[in-house]
């Protein structure tokens, strides 16, 4: 499935959910997918979106937090899977976009386009709802259950290589007031 | 009988409602760590590697839950770049509890490199830093750490000396 329709399955499925991003093409594809005020972009810290979702779905437990990541930011990161495991926030969908290259720089191919497989690396970590998904369908079905059920929830979205380039607002100190603001938090 | 200076610490956490505590541990870190683990007001996250806790306070500041990170001086370099993309580039509130490896009291020479370090970092990044050294100025000044955090909108660093601590020795 192409990536664009992956997010927008995930986008037109959302109410209330505080929803984290990995920085480049997650952020761009959640943002052309459209944008809301409880959509909190990173634009750097490669790695950092489940452990800052991870943070969020701690603080605000009533909330469903959604995750989108990338398949190489979750590489970079693949000790906060062991701590999301053992964290098991009931609240948390984990969404990776896989790709299995590194797309913002060029295309290079990675470790899940070669045998890596994060669905058994998250299962070995002991999130036992992890799948992945190659249909537009069943992603929908994933998607559903992730948000309604307890988590945590991981499902890796096998997408194409189409990405996006419709950048989100760029001024982190915007996007935080943003996203505290709806949120009914205290802002500057 | 005189507080330690973690049980001071402690004491401060909970009463500016610093709650979130995630660390990689230093010896010297056991006891608050052990206390705060003890409090269910506390949640404590044991990560692996300390970067990881960069986003999880973040995280948790964009929720509305203030939290600190306690690491070792080594696990400044490990977080150094998520220190710049997150709190400091979105002016989050931060607070990090830093006991330093490779300075005083150290045995082990191949900590002595990034220790030596670890203070010029905090200063790379412009973070403002505050070293506890004596028990009795231990509440005001991690008082005025969270203070400045959350009114400045910046990481703070509390190095906790190793005239509190005891160092590491074989």
């Amino acid at each position: 499935m192409d990536s664009i329709d992956a997010v927008r399955a995930l986008r037109e499925r959302l109410t209330d959910e505080l929803l984290v991003t990995s920085l480049g093409t997650p952020s761009y594809l959640v943002n052309a997918a459209g944008d809301r005020p409880l959509n909190f972009y990173l634009w750097a810290a490669m790695g950092m979106a489940s452990s800052t979702g991870l943070g969020l779905a701690i603080a605000q437990p009533k909330r469903r937090v959604v995750v989108v990541d990338g398949d190489g930011a979750a590489l970079m990161n693949l000790g906060g899977m062991v701590t999301v495991a053992s964290r098991a926030p009931a609240n948390l969908l984990w969404v990776i976009l896989e790709n299995t290259v590194f797309l913002e720089t060029g295309g290079q191919p990675i470790a899940t386009g070669r045998g890596a497989d994060l669905v058994q690396l998250a299962r070995g970590a002991g999130i036992a709802r992890a799948e992945r998904v190659i249909s537009l369908d069943g992603l929908g079905a994933l998607l559903d259950a992730g948000l309604s059920e307890p988590g945590p929830t991981l499902v890796v979205a096998r997408v194409g290589q189409d990405g996006s380039k419709e950048f989100p607002i760029v001024d982190p100190i915007r996007l935080k007031h943003r996203f505290r603001d709806a949120l009914g938090l205290p802002v500057r | 009988m005189t507080a330690a200076w973690w049980e001071i610490v402690f004491e401060r956490f909970k009463a500016n409602d610093v709650r979130l505590i995630a660390h990689v541990p230093d010896a010297g870190l056991a006891a608050l760590i052990r206390a705060c683990e003890a409090d269910p007001s506390f949640e404590v996250v044991p990560l692996t590697r300390e970067e990881e806790g960069v986003g999880i306070l973040s995280g948790g500041y964009l929720g509305g839950m203030r939290g600190a990170l306690l690491m070792q001086s080594s696990g400044l370099g490990n977080s150094v770049n998520a220190l710049g993309g997150l709190p400091l580039a979105y002016q989050i509130p931060f607070l990090l509890l830093i006991t330093p490896r490779g300075r005083l009291a150290e045995f082990n020479p191949s900590q002595v490199p990034a220790g030596r370090a670890a203070t010029k970092v905090l200063d790379a990044l412009d973070v403002e830093t505050v070293t506890l050294e004596r028990v009795g100025e231990v509440e005001t000044l991690v008082d005025q750490a969270i203070y400045t955090a959350f009114s400045t909108y910046r990481p703070v660093a509390m190095i906790a000396s190793t005239l509190l601590t005891g160092g590491k020795r074989a």
